[in-house]
């Protein structure tokens, strides 16, 4: 399932990044966004939501939501 | 010796930059503020070494890969320019994600010495870092540091520049293993009390604010605050208090010379007291208004909220196809557009940054401020909602731009996504708030006395003087140089204020090269220099005979106004434009764009509300709405041009 369907406050590990674009893949990378890592969803909003990365706070776009999936 | 500053967004590094050089450079609290390389020398008590040392502030990254145009200045500087050391700052309360471009800097063998910083603000929190065992797992001099509280920096300076040793570090080959090496590191080193994955207090803030309405309201109500607080009457009106008791200096001033010069020839009285101080004059009455201003913002986007609004924003600059990121400019373009417009390389996409860079200015500056101030308090004295009401129509026509560029360039905008980090709040610092206000002040006060007292010299002068040289008569004005070289112009106002003024059109050209000037030039051609009377608190009374004296109507003056605000931004910024979109057709797109909005957003302003208070048009409606549909014609024109060129 992607992000959208998760549960709020449980960690999940990420599975995939479903997008041809390798920069994103790469810039979410970095950001330690990648396959076996885990990500926590922290508020779910009408256009956004907000994630807990690797001690960090990060707002996506739901389409960008959509695209990771654990 | 060059010492280059450079780390994660976020993590302090510009903070840290003005701790060591005593700059104030603006303090933005998300990623994309530092855009160009900035350098400067060491404040004195860090210069601990008879070498001099210059210290370069980076933009923030992630890492060493290129992913915006921001980050590439970063590797490029630090693969190519091989600075002498480098101090990379780590933000101590992210280690787990910092450390990812700390070992890529590591490995291009520079000698670097990593600033553990916030780590005031990870004791705080309950967790710990080990510094002595992080250095020794790393191969590399640690020092903790909190660049907010100058602590550890002279023991930072000490360590740089003694780090002359290079040790040839292995390359690690893939980002997976780089993370797998980062994450063992942080086991052994780290202590974490608080888990970062808990819902915490300031979640539950950031869920209202970046609620797309709510978010919005919020985001409205604090934009009309600072508006309020710098411009309005009452007591919450911190500017216009503090300009009370700067103009009644600068009348002081006025007062003093135009009785020691009484005996003066009375074009040089002129030309001084009217001119140059009246000129100049008005326009540093406004100084505190600006400052006010500066301040405040400098307190939110230190704080942490402006992350937050761009959230909010973000959905409705998609519609327009626009990027998230393009608020950024926008508020920086309310200080100035040259740093706004060069703030847009933060956009991925060069079809949105390039829009951006277009639109930005339309988002009235800190040189228009005077501007709206002197109509608002002239023509409109008992509505605080004029100035706001300048910015929301330029955030519109920003919006109207961006589809109208979209639609001519007959570019779908593909699927593209917004991410940006939420840093955490913190308490803004009133200190560097109030060091940037001051030198924001600095840099009025010096445009005030170079191009402003210039230029208002030159008005004085050619309106002073007919062209055979003589000087003009009282009623004669009209003769004058100035009135030769704006009355052409001035046929352009006549739909914008209902009649042809050589006065504001010359007052219009002179915006170009600052738009302060406008201001200057009004006092000057309307010898308004009296109108900076305190005895009436600057426009209050002296409002009634600005605007009698120039004759305008509200509406007209409403029209001139906008006109003025939303017509091309002065050289200085066009040149900034020029070099971001290096490109001379785009170039003139843009300015074509910003003429047309600006005599648009005129017209339609003065027609209707003329229409609305006399119930009939103006005469000047027909002439203006032929202008009108010439515009549209050609806009439809290029734009069906570029689309079939597309497809």
């Amino acid at each position: 399932m992607s992000l959208l369907d998760v549960e709020l406050e449980k960690e999940y590990l990420v599975q995939d990044i479903e997008s041809e674009d390798e920069e994103l893949k790469k810039f979410l990378f970095t950001l330690g966004c990648y396959k076996g890592e885990p990500v926590t969803v922290i508020n779910k909003l009408r256009r956004n939501l907000i994630l807990s990365i690797k001690d960090a706070r990060y707002s996506i776009d739901l389409n960008l939501a959509k695209q990771i999936r654990v | 010796m060059r010492l280059a500053l450079t780390g994660n967004p976020n993590s302090g590094k510009t903070t840290m930059y003005n701790a060591l050089t005593g700059q104030s450079e603006k303090v933005g609290n998300w990623a994309g503020v530092t855009v160009s390389e900035k350098e400067s020398e060491i404040r004195d008590i860090y210069q601990l070494t008879n070498e001099k040392l210059i210290i370069v502030d980076l933009p923030g990254a992630y890492s060493i890969s290129p992913y915006s145009s921001e980050e590439s200045i970063t590797r490029d500087y630090v693969s190519k320019k091989n600075p002498d050391v480098i101090i990379n700052i780590v933000d101590a309360t992210n280690l787990s994600r910092s450390l990812f471009f700390t070992t890529q800097l590591l490995e291009l063998n520079i000698p670097m010495v990593i600033a553990l910083n916030k780590s005031d603000l990870n004791v705080k929190k309950g967790n710990t870092v080990d510094a002595k065992l992080l250095s020794k797992e790393l191969n590399c001099p640690v020092v903790e540091t909190s660049s907010i509280n100058g602590e550890g920096l002279k023991e930072l300076v000490e360590k740089a520049i003694n780090t002359k040793e290079v040790v040839n570090r292995k390359t690690i080959e893939s980002d997976e293993e780089r993370f797998a090496y980062v994450k063992e590191i942080v086991k052994k080193v780290e202590k974490r009390k608080t888990l970062s994955n808990v819902r915490n207090s300031f979640d539950k803030l950031d869920e209202k604010l970046t609620d797309p309405l709510m978010g919005l309201i919020i985001f409205a109500l604090i934009m009309f605050g600072v508006f309020y607080i710098s411009q309005a009457e009452g007591p919450l009106g911190l500017g216009k208090l503090l300009e009370g008791i700067l103009v009644g200096f600068i009348e002081g001033i006025q007062e003093y010379l135009s009785v020691a010069l009484a005996d003066l020839n009375p074009f040089l009285y002129a030309v001084f007291v009217d001119g140059i101080i009246g000129g100049v004059g008005a326009v540093l009455g406004f100084l505190p208004l600006v400052m006010v201003m500066y301040f405040l913002i400098a307190l939110l986007e230190d704080c942490g909220y402006m992350a937050r609004a761009t959230v909010v924003l973000d959905p409705i600059f998609k519609k327009v196809g626009l990027s998230g990121k393009s608020v950024i400019p926008m508020i920086i373009g309310t200080g100035c557009s040259i740093p706004a417009i060069m703030s847009t390389r933060t956009i991925k996409s060069e079809r949105e940054r390039k829009a951006t860079a277009m639109l930005t200015s339309f988002m009235p500056c800190g040189a228009k401020l005077p501007l709206i101030a002197l109509f608002a308090g002239a023509f409109f004295p008992d509505s605080p909602f004029v100035g706001p009401l300048m910015y929301f129509t330029g955030i519109a026509l920003i919006l109207l731009g961006a589809l109208l560029i979209r639609w001519m360039n007959g570019v779908n905008t593909k699927n593209s996504y917004f991410i940006i980090e939420l840093p955490e709040y913190k308490l803004p610092s009133l200190k560097f708030a109030f060091k940037s206000m001051l030198e924001r002040g600095k840099a009025y006060i010096v445009k005030a006395g170079t191009i402003i007292l210039v230029c208002n010299t030159v008005v004085q002068i050619m309106q002073s003087f007919s062209w055979n040289l003589s000087l003009v008569e009282e009623g004669m004005e009209h003769t004058s140089i100035l009135a030769g070289i704006a009355g052409p112009f001035a046929v352009i106002l006549l739909p914008i204020v209902g009649f042809a003024s050589w006065q504001l059109a010359a007052a219009s050209i002179t915006g170009f090269i600052a738009k302060e000037n406008v201001v200057g030039t009004i006092a000057s051609v309307y010898a308004l220099s009296n109108f900076i009377d305190t005895e009436e608190l600057v426009l209050l009374e002296g409002g009634s005979t600005v605007a009698t004296v120039m004759g305008l109507t509200k509406a007209a003056a409403l029209a001139y106004l906008m006109f003025n605000l939303f017509t091309p931004p002065c050289f200085a910024a066009i040149g900034a434009l020029n070099s971001e979109l290096n490109n001379k057709k785009e170039l003139l797109g843009a300015i074509g764009l910003q003429c047309a909005a600006g005599f648009t957003v005129g017209f339609l302003v003065y027609q209707i509300g003329t229409l609305i208070a006399t119930s009939k048009l103006d005469a000047s409606f027909l002439p203006g709405l032929i202008v009108i549909i010439l515009i549209v014609i050609i806009i439809v024109s290029i734009g069906m041009k570029n689309r079939k060129e597309v497809y």
